[in-house]
């Protein structure tokens, strides 16, 4: 249902806006195609027929894993896409996780002494982190460990010669480190205000005063309260990820970072219609993906979901 | 509501960012000699006189770009926040209001919306739809609204609720009037912030877009300063410093400051929203030598034991004892302070609360003496509770197996599980559910789980807390009948806290009364129960039917239980006293002896002509 509604939206927004790509490719003044040329190419590229049409073409190619040509350069795009996807994938859920896990970690630790002043300390900071441009921290990364320290190559997820082994494996993490870290600390804002005010809500709970009452220790009753506590923070992190998906466009751009968001960057400035659509749709789904996920791991955490539909 | 001191720094530092930005936006004029979008030197040109901050790659003005840049950037973020949180309202009350498919429909869009990635809608439609900046803020909004919609919604539903109520309340003209104050009051907190909220996010993706090269080509923003700074390789010559920094930590002020004052606000006008936290309680150890040694054959003696609130004393001096082998029943209405002596005993009274008080004796042990480590070895070893709303105080996301395991390897049990499983079979959980977790099993059944953990170490003293409350008159005794088999199987002693005088008075072989924070009458059951002496315990045994049969009573306590903020002088009870006289409005009776039991009364104490007075509880 909302993929059917994705598809839609992906298919119209582009035919509803203004401007057509041949008249961007070729200039309709400029004489270089007849009428004629001209009806050959919207043929290839699927943009002939009436809307109705067209979206039964798109849906049927979609199907058969066909995502038209690109406008561009005349490459499949499902090829252009599948290339950027790998890289794309690596660097936001590399972001999702770290960011997760330290913000959870980060806000736990605030939320359970709220109030004092770490959780003050630690909830300006992050707020402030937060607050960051995601290409002012990039820049500014790069400024720092690139071009003063020189420790991390400046840009691209591999380098222009082959290599081959670990020292590849060791050349794409040290090209990943910066742009992962600037996605990180995008993310990070989120999942921590989010942990910090699940903490302090859970402690406030009647198992929580239970638990000290029993006669735990306080870690213990901290880690059941941060068991607890987890529930509502799956959700928001797994959310999280189609805002990194935004994000990485303009980190992977100051990075030039070969990404599915620095090639939607590029698509929309060559108005290259199939394969913006094809990206589009790609993250579109896989934010649907990320919901989906998210509904697998909410019961996982929860026995009282889990349980209902078997009793 | 004041600001807690935490708060207010965000605040302050929030306000002064945000003036600094607005400042710069309005001054622009005066504060930049040049203007921002035409050359007005060399290219490349280093910081000077002329130009506080250089030039970019065309001979532009980078320090007007840095003052104008702020126009665009409040502009954009004013204009988005309010079309977007207009919308977004709009929707949700609509959606919220009229309900069935109208709500389904718009939740559908904003779901949609809400899973799409941002910027790369942004940026997608900002290609088909043109670049000028009124475009761009249009489709920002036109992204942002959902978010607001979508939070807004949860208000007005429960709203609706609310309003049925306040509709029902009040008939006529006002009612109209009524919902819309309620409504607004309720949204308004909700709304500022969500405000606050897309106006930063407004201001970054715009920022972003400009950084992409993608905004709109006639105006210079802080994003497109960037943008050419990026292009002109900025960061490799030394440039960076007066073209990549004042752009990007501008950018930064305005957010920091967006973001801080919207947490400040949020608190500020809904201070529930970031609730209460449980704090550990505050424990003062003593270590001077008054108190007293412990009386010989006691489980627990409490001697002078004083809770504070907030400057309110909700238990008043308490002397209660647990006589060893002698079950002991303490009534109150609710609201009277017997939970909190409870918890004052356990050691984890919350927050704001301060314990005072000469002696807490468990056996030979003065729990006052224990510093915050000690008392929680004593807890769940030597001393158990089974707590008030007992239905509720399981872990919902581990079995009730593993958790009364926990228990018994507090007291170092070689086989926690095997222990945990013969404690629950023994407290009557058949064995197929000893892995259930606890929202599969009913609320007698969970109220046996907290009972077998409470006794999983054998315990000198179990405190009972309401240990029924909420559970049906059946399923009562039941529970009260095993507390007491496991009582004299385990050799343990029980203290049993109720607001329910019949519940008690069968079973218990001492009595105590409470009221506003005091004992007021305290003995043997038999005694106190047959021929009561304070005032009040005879309304209370006069608001039950009798225990033997006798049908006189029914006749509710008159009155009501006093404030703890404002109790009045003299005897807390007298207001409600019938037999009060000129001396209890103004005078505080001491606990003296009449008869056999302790009795706090001046009527009961006069009436006796060798009434003892044992003293010193006025505080």
């Amino acid at each position: 249902m909302v993929v059917l509604a994705a598809l839609m939206v992906n298919f119209a927004l582009p035919r509803l806006a203004p401007g057509d790509p041949i008249d961007y490719l070729v200039p309709p003044d400029s004489g270089i195609v007849d009428a004629e040329q001209r009806e050959a190419m919207l043929e290839d590229f699927g943009l002939h027929g009436s809307s109705l049409d067209q979206f039964g073409r798109y849906l049927a190619n979609l199907t058969r894993g066909d995502l038209g040509v690109s406008v561009r350069d005349g490459r499949a795009v499902s090829e252009v896409v599948v290339d950027r996807l790998w890289w794309s994938l690596l660097l936001v859920g590399t972001a999702v996780l770290v960011s997760t896990v330290l913000g959870v970690a980060l806000g736990f630790a605030a939320g359970w002494r709220r109030g004092s002043r770490r959780d003050v300390g630690l909830l300006a900071g992050v707020l402030a982190v937060d607050a960051l441009p995601a290409f002012f921290v990039g820049l500014m990364l790069m400024l720092v460990f690139s071009v003063q320290l020189g420790w991390f190559p400046v840009y691209g997820a591999t380098a222009p010669e082959s290599l081959t082994g670990l020292a590849w494996v060791v050349d794409v993490i040290e090209r990943l480190a910066l742009p992962a870290t600037t996605l990180t600390l995008v993310g990070l804002g989120s999942v921590f205000v989010v942990a910090r005010s699940s903490m302090v809500s859970e402690l406030g709970e009647d198992h929580v005063f239970m638990a000290r009452a029993k006669g735990l220790a306080e870690d213990r009753v901290r880690r059941q309260a941060a068991r607890n506590a987890l529930i509502p923070v799956s959700t928001v992190a797994l959310l999280g990820f189609s805002t990194l998906v935004g994000a990485a466009t303009v980190v992977e751009a100051v990075f030039s970072y070969p990404g599915l968001g620095s090639l939607a960057f590029e698509a929309v400035r060559a108005r290259d219609y199939p394969v913006l659509q094809a990206v589009f749709l790609l993250l579109s789904l896989v934010a649907i993906a990320a919901n989906l996920v998210a509904d697998v791991v909410y019961p996982l955490l929860d026995p009282r979901v889990r349980r209902v539909g078997s009793r | 509501m004041a600001l807690r001191p935490g708060t207010r720094i965000l605040a302050v530092v929030g306000a002064t960012f945000l003036l600094l930005v607005v400042g710069a936006a309005v001054f622009a004029d005066v504060l930049a000699a040049h203007p921002p979008d035409r050359a007005s030197g060399a290219p490349y040109e280093r910081p000077s006189a002329g130009h506080l901050l250089g030039t970019d790659d065309l001979g532009r003005d980078l320090w007007a770009q840095l003052v104008f840049g702020a126009r665009v950037s409040l502009f954009v973020g004013l204009l988005a926040a309010v079309i977007a949180t207009v919308t977004g309202a709009a929707a949700a009350l609509v959606a919220g209001w009229r309900g069935g498919w109208v709500d389904v429909l718009i939740m559908r869009v904003v779901d949609l919306v809400l899973s799409l990635p941002f910027l790369v809608l942004v940026l997608v439609l900002a290609t088909y739809f043109g670049r000028g900046l009124q475009v761009l803020v249009l489709l920002i909004a036109g992204v942002l609204w959902a978010r607001p919609a979508r939070l807004l919604r949860g208000q007005v539903l429960k709203l609706r609720e609310f309003g049925h109520v306040v509709a029902a309340d009040s008939m006529g003209a006002g009612q109209v009037r009524i919902l819309g104050v309620h409504v607004l009051r309720r949204l308004v907190p909700l709304l500022i912030s969500q405000f606050v909220r897309a106006a930063a996010v407004a201001v970054i993706v715009q920022s972003g877009v400009a950084f992409l090269g993608m905004g709109d080509p006639g105006r210079v923003s802080w994003g497109s300063t960037l943008y050419f700074a990026n292009n002109g390789s900025a960061i490799l010559t030394d440039a960076w410093l007066w073209w990549v920094v004042p752009p990007g930590v501008a950018l930064t002020v305005l957010i920091v400051g967006l973001a801080f004052a919207g947490f400040a606000l949020e608190e500020w006008a809904e201070p529930q929203l970031v609730g209460h936290g449980w704090r550990p309680p505050i424990h003062r150890r003593l270590d001077d030598d008054r108190g007293s040694e412990p009386p010989p054959g006691v489980a627990l003696a409490i001697r002078g034991l004083s809770v504070d609130f907030d400057g309110s004393r909700v238990v008043r001096a308490v002397d209660l004892t647990v006589e060893r082998g002698r079950m002991l029943g303490l009534v109150g209405e609710s609201g009277c302070g017997k939970s909190t002596l409870a918890l004052a005993v356990m050691g984890l009274v919350p927050h704001p609360g301060r314990v005072h008080g000469r002696s807490v004796h468990l056996g030979d042990v003065d729990l006052r003496r224990l510093g915050r480590r000690g008392l929680q070895r004593i807890r769940g070893r030597e001393l158990a509770v089974v707590p008030q709303a007992a239905m509720s105080v399981l872990d919902p996301t581990r079995t009730i197996l593993r958790q009364v395991a926990e228990s018994s390897a507090l007291g170092g049990h070689p086989d926690p599980d095997g222990h945990a499983g013969t404690l629950l079979s023994r407290v009557g959980l058949p064995a197929d559910r000893h892995r259930a977790f606890p929202h599969e099993l009913s609320g007698g059944q969970r109220q046996r789980v907290v009972i077998a953990m409470a006794v999983a170490n054998r315990p000198r003293l179990v405190i009972a807390d309401e240990p029924t409350t909420g559970l049906d008159v059946e399923t009562q005794r039941q529970i009260l009948d095993l507390l007491d088999e496991l009582r004299i199987e385990l050799g343990m002693d029980l203290w049993l806290i109720s607001h329910d005088l019949p519940v008690v008075a069968s079973r218990v072989d001492d009595l105590a009364i409470m009221y506003a924070g005091r004992i007021v009458e305290v003995g043997a059951a038999g005694q106190v129960l047959g021929a009561p002496t304070h005032p009040y315990t005879s309304l209370l045994l006069d608001a039950f039917p009798s225990l033997d049969g006798d049908r006189r009573g029914g006749r509710p306590v008159p009155g009501e239980a006093p404030d703890p903020m404002a109790l009045p002088s003299g005897c807390a009870f007298a207001p409600r006293c019938e037999q009060r006289v000129d001396r209890c409005t103004h005078d505080e009776p001491d606990t003296m002896s009449v008869g056999g039991t302790l009795v706090a009364c001046h009527v009961a104490g006069s009436a006796i002509d060798d009434a003892t007075s044992l003293g010193g509880t006025t505080p």
